[in-house]
């Protein structure tokens, strides 16, 4: 039996019912990992000892007949913008390339407890700003499914971890995209929850008001899995939800019978040079829907035209002051070249940090600097209100709303990069939920021309058991 | 329009560095930036309250919260060079 | 006049809380390097802010103490800048919504009361510390950053050195009342920043606002106005000096310095502080908390007048503190006559301190040993000056006061037989003195008391002196 092609949950049972053990499921993952990693470079660092200890303590439990959490011994990929204590954390670049958490993040503390074997920490594209996984300091990671191709980003690691069976579960990061987007990418389940539902202490903040923690499984069973075992109210997190106590279950209705659909106008005539077997392949989905019993209805979301300029003046504000303690002097890369302090400060911020990391720093200073703040920066905050009524109208009478994930096929190594305005228009689907603190997931929907699409169901605010029911819905019609 | 000034000021703030090179692109990314600004001039805002947290919910406040402080070697831990417990970096000239 | 001067004060005060600004590390003095930091308030990535209610809680008490509106929200936002005792490259702070707006002290110059609004009060945290040390490096402690701050802004109603001082300490005086700081300047609890400028009204000229730093006393506060008060007269003359400046007082050199500028306010990038979901102010929280306020120093005043029929000056000096004033009516109560009190304690008391440079706080005489020193003059037991000697002796050795007076003898003679005696013994010894007051000088009388009281040694009483003494004497 190849243990590394089940699913998470399926490995689970079985461990539960003592047919398999935590070490020999660690032991399967590990060989797929010796095999793939220098094919897939989807880790940064590995920590063998400490996963086969903890296999090893979890194995002791169930000897020892003690009751198991809910990650029940499972081998967890975890991005390297998640700190982890005495685990190196470098967020993929040179800057972290030496930091020694001696803390752990909310999350991490959270799979520990539950039981989860953590593997190591996943490559990403640095401080998680690009959707490719090509501007880590640690080399790309390429695609399980076509070794030529980007597995996505800025979650690229975990996305390729889980796809190419190093890892059945992952956790990624999401601020306009970064875990829906590898997910299609790579042909594997992606979810960003409801903003506030997972704690952001202890995870590298990229656009605070965007970001949240997004997990990735095999199937929308080990999602939620993955899930439910990190979120939970944080009183160290003070975004922290106090709903995101509440119970995540998917329990309940099986189908997709009397599932209210939107589908947003905008999107409807909106097309990306090279997209029309990607939207042939949508229009499917939808009849798929359609057939099983949902009821699919047009809405239109006006502020959404605006949501990529929203996005890029809000993300690139926060991102420049979230970095501006990268600097040298507690943590983190020094120059050895200085002689005054601003020379400390240029240099090792200059000689550390990548091009695209530079260079969302720059366009935020600009944003923020006066005279444009007024105008720029809370012009923006005042579109991203719009867009968020636009979403809880649309919600009123609707339980979700389908799109593509991303309007390309996963592209060629080295093809995008140097058109920054292509790659910016890729996060067109998957940025207006982040800027309304919405949950989505990304669930495959087959090969086009062999290569993986990925369906994105949004929905409101708290609806994370919608979504997710209505993925476990798509997922039975088309199994 | 954007000056070499300018964005060098911008640098400045930011603390990074540029070639001449770099800086003749800048110019162009902040072209792009404005272009973003002029295209969410068009909608209207009046009105309309700016989203600065998108939690809907009341914040609260820490009482009585468990403490995270560090020993001072985990303090000092990630730093390139620390002396008598002190991090420790050349003076700073007022 | 037609030339003004505008002095604004910017002060800020470390809050006394149990735990730091924004993460559970504890706020304590003195402890061991770098031993009181967490990832929060060493900016470590991912690390996050936390807002603390008793921080909050104590910057209410002084925005209700100085009758400001308090916000309905707090709302918090990045002052972004780069400096090595700022972990995370910006402090949380306010900007356009703080805690608090509006508000006033009242202080009482020569000319009369004088209001003196604020613009605002507002939470923020503080920065670690920096230490230069002789080879040409910096070492940075971070036990203090993240530590409660209030920031304290005043319009610019002062127009002199004087007006600030008075400003100063009725803020500082209050602050210590209502218990939220220690608010000393010397060890930094308490630091002023200094606004000013100087208006030709008439002329319609004025000079550009300079800011002053590295204030390290209220003397250095009023030396460093009046420099550049006079700096600034001189700058209006000559037509130039409009450039905005910071400067810093040098004290040994008795004049301020220009620093060189690295920020201006539009360079701060003022940002919302995306990490904390504002927080809302509950109105009867901020109810509870007024009620919780101490009396404070003005109202104190006006019921010392009322209530003790205290003249103005004389409350005014005796709730200048909040200690003294609380000795004042503890001890009271032991002598029951508030101006004899009073006097006792504007006189000899506070003199004795102010000789010795302390505080109130530093008293060593407790009420009951004062208050029954006090009843033994009012009771005659010894007489005025006996008893400043004794009062000295208390000071001094810690003793009670009716175990000084056992141990020297001190009381009174009051024996009206015994006095008779010494009276008669006086007159028979200075016939002459008897002579020149029947001649009609009176000074006669005070010569004999002067006599008497040598020969008792100080203890008779003197109001029985003089009328055994003058009866005595208009028999001869």
């Amino acid at each position: 039996m190849d243990i590394t092609s089940l699913k998470g949950w399926e490995m689970k049972e079985r461990l539960l019912k003592k047919e398999i053990s935590s070490t020999e499921i660690l032991n399967a993952h590990l060989d797929v990992i010796d095999k793939m990693e220098k094919d897939l470079n989807a880790f940064i660092t590995l920590d063998r000892d400490g996963a086969r200890e903890a296999a090893k303590r979890v194995d002791e439990k169930l000897q020892r007949g003690e009751s198991l959490g809910a990650l029940a011994g499972l081998p967890v990929g975890l991005k390297d913008n998640i700190l982890t204590k005495d685990l190196r954390t470098t967020c993929g670049s040179r800057m972290l390339e030496n930091f020694n958490p001696p803390y752990d993040a909310t999350v991490v503390k959270k799979i520990r407890e539950a039981d989860g074997v953590i593997l190591g920490k996943t490559n990403m594209d640095e401080f998680a700003m690009g959707g490719s996984t090509e501007t880590s300091y640690y080399g790309n990671t390429r695609n399980p499914k076509d070794l030529s191709r980007v597995p996505g980003g800025s979650s690229g690691g975990s996305a390729a971890a889980v796809a190419g069976h190093e890892a059945p579960l992952a956790l990624g990061s999401d601020t306009g995209g970064s875990v829906r987007q590898p997910a299609s990418f790579c042909g594997i389940v992606g979810m960003k929850p409801t903003y506030g539902i997972v704690s952001r202490y202890g995870v590298v903040p990229m656009s605070n008001s965007l970001d949240q923690i997004g997990v990735f499984g095999r199937d929308v069973k080990d999602a939620h899995m993955m899930l439910t075992s990190v979120s939970g109210y944080d009183p160290l997190d003070a975004t922290s939800s106090k709903k995101a106590d509440r119970d995540i279950s998917i329990e309940g209705v099986d189908s997709l019978k009397g599932l209210r659909v939107a589908l947003p106008e905008q999107y409807r005539n909106l097309r990306i040079t090279g997209d029309e077997k990607i939207q042939e392949r949508f229009r499917e989905t939808v009849k798929v829907f359609e057939d099983a019993g949902a009821i699919i209805d047009y809405v239109s979301l006006p502020s959404l035209e605006y949501s990529l300029e929203t996005y890029y003046i809000i993300m690139s504000s926060e991102v420049s002051t979230n970095l501006s303690r990268f600097d040298g002097i507690r943590f983190g890369y020094r120059t050895e070249n200085y002689e005054t302090l601003d020379e400390l400060y240029t240099n090792s911020r200059t000689e550390a940090f990548g091009e695209e990391t530079k260079r969302r720093i720059m366009l935020g200073t600009y944003s923020l600097s006066a005279g444009y703040q007024t105008e720029n920066y809370k012009k923006a905050l005042r579109v991203r209100t719009l867009i968020k009524q636009d979403y809880e109208n649309a919600f009123r009478d609707h339980d979700v709303i389908l799109s593509l994930t991303a309007p390309m096929l996963p592209f060629e190594i080295d093809s995008m990069i140097n058109s920054p305005v292509d790659m910016y228009k890729a996060d067109l689907y998957t940025v207006p939920v982040n800027l309304a603190g919405l949950c989505a997931i990304s669930v495959p929907m087959g090969d086009v021309d062999g290569l993986p699409v990925g369906l994105q169901i949004t929905g409101p605010r708290f609806g994370d058991s919608t979504i997710l029911k209505a993925g476990l819905g798509y997922e039975r019609v088309v199994r | 329009m954007i000056t070499r000034d300018q964005i060098v000021h911008i640098a400045g703030m930011a603390k990074l560095k540029f070639t001449d090179e770099e800086l003749d692109e800048f110019e162009e990314k902040f072209g792009q930036v404005m272009g973003f600004v002029e295209k969410i001039k068009e909608v209207d805002t009046e009105n309309v309250e700016p989203t600065f947290t998108i939690n809907d919910e009341e914040g609260t406040m820490k009482e009585n919260g468990e403490s995270q402080t560090l020993s001072r070697e985990e303090v000092l831990e990630n730093t390139v060079e620390s002396q008598y417990g002190y991090f420790k970096i050349l003076k700073v000239v007022e | 006049m037609a030339i003004k001067t505008l002095i604004g004060l910017e002060i800020h005060v470390e809050l006394s809380t149990e735990k730091k600004m924004f993460c559970n590390c504890k706020n304590q003095y003195g402890a061991d390097v770098n031993t009181l930091v967490c990832p929060v308030c060493l900016g470590l990535p991912g690390a996050l802010p936390v807002i603390d209610k008793q921080a909050v809680e104590y910057a209410l008490k002084a925005g209700l103490a100085f009758d400001c509106q308090i916000a309905d929200t707090i709302r918090m936002d990045r002052k972004n800048y780069f400096y090595p005792d700022l972990t995370k490259g910006y402090q949380i702070s306010q900007s356009d919504h703080p805690l608090c707006s509006g508000g006033y002290l009242e202080i009482e110059p020569e000319a009369g009361p004088k209001r003196i609004t604020l613009d605002r009060i507002h939470i923020e945290e503080d920065t670690g510390k920096q230490l230069h040390t002789e080879d040409g490096t910096s070492l940075l402690d971070f036990n203090r950053s993240g530590v409660p701050l209030v920031e304290i802004v005043s319009n610019p109603d002062m127009n002199s050195a004087e007006e600030a001082k008075l400003f100063l300490e009725k803020l500082r005086n209050t602050l210590k009342y209502i218990g939220i700081s220690d608010v000393r300047m010397e060890e930094g609890s308490l630091r002023c920043d200094i606004n000013i400028n100087v208006v030709d009204e008439e002329k319609g000229v004025k000079t550009s606002v300079t800011e002053v730093k590295n204030l390290n006393s209220f003397r250095s506060a009023v030396k460093a106005i009046e420099y550049e008060e006079a700096r600034h007269m001189k700058l209006l003359n000559e037509a130039e000096g409009n450039v905005k400046e910071t400067r810093r007082w040098d004290e040994v050199a008795g004049e301020t310095i220009i620093m060189r500028r690295k920020y201006t306010a539009d360079d701060y990038r003022f940002a919302n502080e995306a990490d904390i979901t504002p927080v809302p102010v509950d109105r009867n929280w901020i109810e509870e908390i007024r009620k919780s306020l101490p009396e404070l120093p003005h109202a104190k005043k006006m019921r010392f007048m009322e209530e003790y029929s205290l003249s103005e000056y004389d409350a005014g000096v005796l709730t200048q503190s909040q200690e003294l004033a609380h000795f004042f009516e503890e001890t009271l109560e032991h002598v029951k006559d508030a101006k004899l009190l009073g006097n006792w304690m504007m006189g000899d008391v506070l003199r004795r301190l102010k000789d010795e440079d302390k505080d109130f706080e530093d008293m060593p005489i407790s009420s009951g040993d004062l208050g029954e020193l006090i009843n033994l003059v009012k009771e005659e037991k010894i007489n005025n000056n006996t008893g400043k000697k004794v009062l000295r002796e208390m000071f001094e050795t810690g003793k009670a006061p009716g175990d000084i007076v056992k141990e020297k003898g001190l009381i009174q003679i009051s024996d009206e037989g015994e006095l008779e005696k010494i009276v008669m013994e006086t007159l028979n010894k200075n016939p002459q003195s008897i002579e020149d007051f029947k001649n009609g000088k009176d000074r006669a009388i005070g010569f004999l008391v002067g006599q008497i009281m040598k020969a008792t040694k100080g203890k008779a009483n003197p109001q029985l002196v003089n009328k055994l003494l003058t009866e005595r004497i208009k028999e001869r």
